[in-house]
């Protein structure tokens, strides 16, 4: 009785202040690893030493209507510049920009190659399960040139025997509907997972705009998304796999005006069509696994404005052989080929890109410390990219307490992208690729108790990452009318990320709680003329301290999820002379499940920006205040033993 | 036994409750003290500006851009009799940003017309304290005003048309229909030579590049002349001849060149082509005796009108500066010029003498500087 109470105090006392994690140490490691259900670690590692986060997928279920920017900021420490509800949302991972994150659907990019980014509004939580997240060096053995890191969009099957059909419609504010249809049928061999979602709102939202002194609502916001995926799997024998899959989105997107800009009369249209398919194969054996992988991703987006079209097909392909046939030792060589080819009104004449990589990943394991070595090579267009080295350890010293200590060194290179180099006369093809030298160091630590009703686990991890010849757009020496791409810039990112959650069962309900904290210091630290003020300066739209918490009660099929974000001060000047202050945002999701035989019907309301913030991330660039979705969740399932 | 059980569990399910409430309350005064402020979350400066003290009447305004889609633009003031600036006089008087892409700004009496771009309207502003007087909207992404007589100003337009302004209503009164990207304009007697670049959305090979010619007493397109590409310049000197500045198209789509027309006879008398088609001259001025021509390529170009080709060497290098708006003080000659440095974060103008080249002082602005208003210089009506 003493202990329980003792025990939630200190859990209390975690939750508010972070204390370090030591007071735990009567932990088991094994624990972990008992039967029962499945206890989930967050925090793990990518390769030993480099670091991989989890976004649990229970996060996302109550989310199934948002998408994958909003599932970002409020659960993980990435930063995620957003232009407002439904427009333009980009990722900064540890300070880099948004072209050193590579956002992945199953292991392939689906960031444009013109750009070298994505927009992550556009991307529909419904269609995935899990967000696995390497941060930076982790992306060596996936890409080069993710010195950020990459966000992985994971679809796993489920090798049950079963029916399952899910619909679920979203009523929310400023005419906002969302539905979500998902049919998943199959058995211990076969399964076929068919998804469907369609969105729209109007996005009126009222603000307030100091440019008339008055109310107003929101003007030419209005957006739609469409996406339907059809997956399969098959399995043969235990041993050979083959997945398929086929996910075409359709979203158009308006973009509306700036706050000042009352009397623009600009209807600018976004409009993108995209048709990603894979088929993957893998096979299985007693010290080898075999993976082949074929995708094209089809990518077509237009502007209404200037009337620019831009048609991108990515076809990439990977062969990959894991080899654990020597002792302490494994061995994962595998090769990239990957080519893109762009028919775009920017470019004079289609433009290709071809991408051979090889790549090599060695472990060694020797229990209490593995140490692993990463190797890539990249040809791009016939020319050898520099090599890209990276080495890591991870240590888990004791016996009885699940806590690691991993850390690592890398270089890496990005080559431009080709809107970088082919842009119609702004384009400049003699530029060469950045270079990033890093290194990062985390403890890992998790509990699980006897009982197996209390869970915690935590995070700490410190980077330092210096990036030159970053390529940044700039006025070409007298001509300020013309701009264009230069390796001018440096940068170096340093900070710390933390990561803590915890869950307990009591009371016959579930208490959980998720925090992530980001501290991030990325300045510029190469002066571009004499008068440059911005050298040692923090960039522009890149906050120092971020923060997350989500706390989720359930109790009787009765849930309630609080979150809450903060973002400190982001400078909106590279001279640090003007800022957006800093803010807070708090999002109330409230449910119940109800069972009625075989189906699960779930009601659920959500109130974001619970306090009715009048706030904006982006210069002028207003927010909806306080608004609510409802959502009507059916969920059938007929499972049969296999 | 029973009993004891269930005080056990009763006790232990208070215990939790309070434990947890406890845990709640934490959580709101955590949320309290991140977000009980109900200040609307605004673009904000580390040194917020203050209305201005003193009077405008000696001194520079210089038109801060701004960033593209940020509605960052501003005015600054910089007083020429003691060298201080008024970093941005519109926001703190008027409560609210200047809007987005300031181009121009020209005064008439006691009124200052600021054209914002991409915000499309044109801010009329009282010159006793920079507030407000009225925004005026209804254009196609303006660009320059110029005061035709004491009623009645044109403006130019990226995306077509001239429009006619009564000054003493403050609106539009008539538009002058054409389909032309137009510019800078000059005042020839009745006729208003404007800079016409052609159809914005066409490429350079398809525009017509010319300077149109407006009858300012029937607001009538009344001719036109044939020029390079991208006449963005234009300036008129003491023999009354309008000098043209064409960059040749963003695309060096041909070499630039300067070229002189005769009003008169309108015809191009005179043309000074730049020797490479990479050339990017820009920002044509003229100093207030009308006998010197400036520009910008790189460093900053002085050319006397009576100059029989193009200077080859600029009076002022750039230094590793990055010269961006170019300005001429009407009362002394001296220039101005300004520096956008990263185009992120504060700009600078550099005042230079008119004789020497010498760097007089410098001073930091706004976002972005790109042009110049001088206090002092006299409507020319």
């Amino acid at each position: 009785m003493i202990g329980a109470k003792t025990h939630i105090r200190v859990v209390l006392l975690f939750f508010l202040f972070f204390v370090n994690q030591f007071l735990f140490s009567q932990s088991l490691k094994d624990t972990l690893q008992l039967e029962g259900f499945e206890v989930k670690s967050n925090f793990l590692v990518h390769n030993p030493g480099f670091k991989k986060v989890r976004i649990d997928s229970s996060l996302l279920i109550p989310q199934m209507n948002a998408d994958l920017s909003t599932i970002l900021a409020q659960h993980s420490t990435i930063f995620i510049k957003s232009y407002g509800n439904g427009s333009l949302a980009t990722p900064s991972l540890r300070g880099t920009s948004a072209s050193h994150t590579q956002i992945e659907w199953n292991g392939i990019s689906i960031n444009s190659p013109m750009l070298g980014m994505m927009n992550l509004s556009q991307v529909p939580v419904s269609q995935f399960n899990d967000i696995d997240i390497l941060y930076g060096p982790a992306s060596i053995s996936q890409t080069s040139g993710a010195f950020g890191g990459v966000i992985n969009l994971v679809t796993n099957p489920d090798w049950n025997n079963r029916i399952n059909l899910l619909i679920a419609q979203t009523l929310a504010s400023f005419s906002s509907y969302n539905t979500n249809v998902g049919i998943a049928i199959g058995n211990l061999n076969v399964q076929s997972v068919t998804k469907i979602n369609y969105g729209s709102a109007l996005n009126d939202f009222p603000f307030y705009n100091e440019q008339t002194n008055s109310r107003q609502k929101q003007q030419n916001a209005q957006y739609s998304l469409g996406g339907i995926s059809e997956e399969a799997f098959f399995k043969f024998s235990n041993k050979y796999f083959l997945t398929a899959r086929l996910w075409y989105s359709e979203n158009n997107t308006h973009i509306p005006p700036i706050s000042t800009n009352v009397k623009n009369l600009d209807n600018f249209v976004q409009k993108d069509r995209v048709l990603k398919s894979m088929i993957e194969g893998k096979v299985l054996g007693k010290k080898n696994v075999l993976t082949l992988r074929t995708a094209l991703v089809d990518q077509f987006m237009s502007f209404t404005d200037s009337i620019s079209k831009h048609q991108v097909y990515s076809w990439t392909n990977r062969v990959k052989w894991t080899f654990s046939g020597i002792k302490n030792l494994s061995f994962k060589p595998g090769i990239d080929i990957n080519y893109d080819w762009v028919i775009s009104d920017a470019y004079d004449g289609e433009k290709t890109r071809s991408n051979i990589g090889a790549f090599a990943e060695f472990i060694y394991d020797l229990k209490k410390i593995n140490f692993t070595l990463v190797f890539r090579q990249d040809i791009i267009d016939g020319k050898f990219l520099p090599f890209i080295p990276g080495f890591g350890f991870g240590l888990s010293p004791f016996n009885k307490i699940n806590i690691s200590l991993n850390a690592n060194v890398s270089k890496n290179y990005r080559y431009p992208s080709l809107n970088d180099l082919y842009w119609r006369v702004y384009g400049n093809p003699d530029l060469h690729p950045e270079t990033d030298y890093a290194t990062e160091g985390s403890i890992i630590y998790s509990y699980l108790n006897k009982k197996r009703h209390f869970f915690l686990e935590a995070e700490i991890t410190g980077y330092y990452s210096k990036m030159i010849d970053l390529i940044t757009w700039t006025p070409v020496t007298g001509n300020s009318s013309v701009w264009s791409p230069e390796n001018i810039s440096e940068v170096l990112a340093r900070g710390a990320e933390v990561g803590f959650n915890l869950w307990l069962e009591v009371w016959k309900g579930k208490i959980s709680i998720d925090n992530n904290y980001s501290y991030c210091k990325s300045t510029s630290e190469k002066a571009k003329s004499a008068q440059d003020a911005s050298v040692g300066k923090q960039l522009i739209y890149i906050p120092v301290h971020s923060l997350n918490s989500t706390l989720t009660l359930k109790r009787n099929e009765f849930y309630l999820s609080y979150i809450f974000q903060f973002v400190s001060k982001r400078y909106t000047g590279t001279d640090n002379e003007t800022y957006m202050p800093a803010y807070s945002l708090s999002n109330l999701i409230f449910g119940k499940n109800i069972h009625l035989r075989k189906i699960i019907v779930s009601l659920q309301l959500q109130i974001n920006n619970l306090l009715d913030l009048d706030y904006q991330s982006i210069v002028n660039r207003p927010m909806p205040g306080r608004n609510y979705a409802f959502t009507l969740k059916f969920n059938f399932l007929n499972q049969q033993p296999n | 036994m029973y009993i004891k059980t269930k005080k056990f569990t009763i006790s232990r399910i208070h215990t939790y409750l309070l434990v947890f409430l406890k845990g709640l309350f934490f959580l709101a005064i955590l949320v309290m003290a991140f977000s009980c402020s109900k200040k609307p979350i605004r673009e904000s400066k580390e040194t917020p500006a203050l209305p201005p003290l003193d009077s405008f009447s000696n001194g520079v305004f210089v038109v801060n851009e701004g960033n593209f889609n940020w509605g960052n633009a501003s005015v600054s003031f910089i007083n020429l009799s003691d060298n201080t600036v008024d970093a941005d006089l519109f926001e703190p008087i008027n409560h609210r940003s200047l809007g987005d892409v300031a181009q121009s700004m020209n005064i008439s009496g006691n009124q200052g017309y600021i054209v914002v771009n991409n915000s499309n309207k044109i801010e009329i502003v009282s010159l006793k304290d920079f507030s407000s007087v009225k925004s005026l909207s209804g254009f196609n992404s303006p660009r320059d005003i110029a005061f035709v007589t004491s009623d009645k100003a044109y403006v130019t337009n990226l995306l077509g048309d001239i429009m006619v302004i009564n000054l003493h209503t403050m609106e539009i009164k008539e538009i002058i229909k054409t389909s032309c990207w137009t510019e800078q304009m000059v005042k020839f007697g009745n006729l208003i030579f404007v800079a016409a670049i052609g159809k914005y959305d066409d490429p350079n090979s398809k525009r017509n590049a010319k300077v149109l010619i407006i009858n300012s007493l029937t607001d009538q397109i009344i001719d036109s002349i044939k020029t390079g590409k991208e006449p963005l310049g234009m300036v008129i000197d003491r023999k009354e001849k309008v000098w043209v500045l064409c960059t040749g198209g963003y695309d060096n789509y041909e070499a630039p060149s300067l070229i002189r027309i005769d009003p008169l006879l309108l015809i191009v008398e005179k043309s000074f082509p730049f020797p490479n088609v990479k050339d990017a001259p820009s920002r044509l001025c003229i100093n207030g005796t009308g006998d010197t021509l400036y520009f910008l390529k790189n460093g900053i170009f002085q050319m006397p009108v009576t100059a029989l080709t193009l200077s080859s060497q600029p009076l002022i290098p750039s230094q590793g500066r990055l010269f961006y708006g170019l300005g001429i003080n009407p009362a002394n000659g001296n220039i101005f010029a300004s520096d956008a440095v990263d185009y992120v974060q504060n700009g600078l103008v550099y005042q230079f003498s008119s004789s020497t080249g010498q760097l007089i002082h410098s001073y930091e602005v706004g976002r972005i500087p790109g042009s110049f208003c001088f206090s002092n210089a006299s409507v020319k009506n």
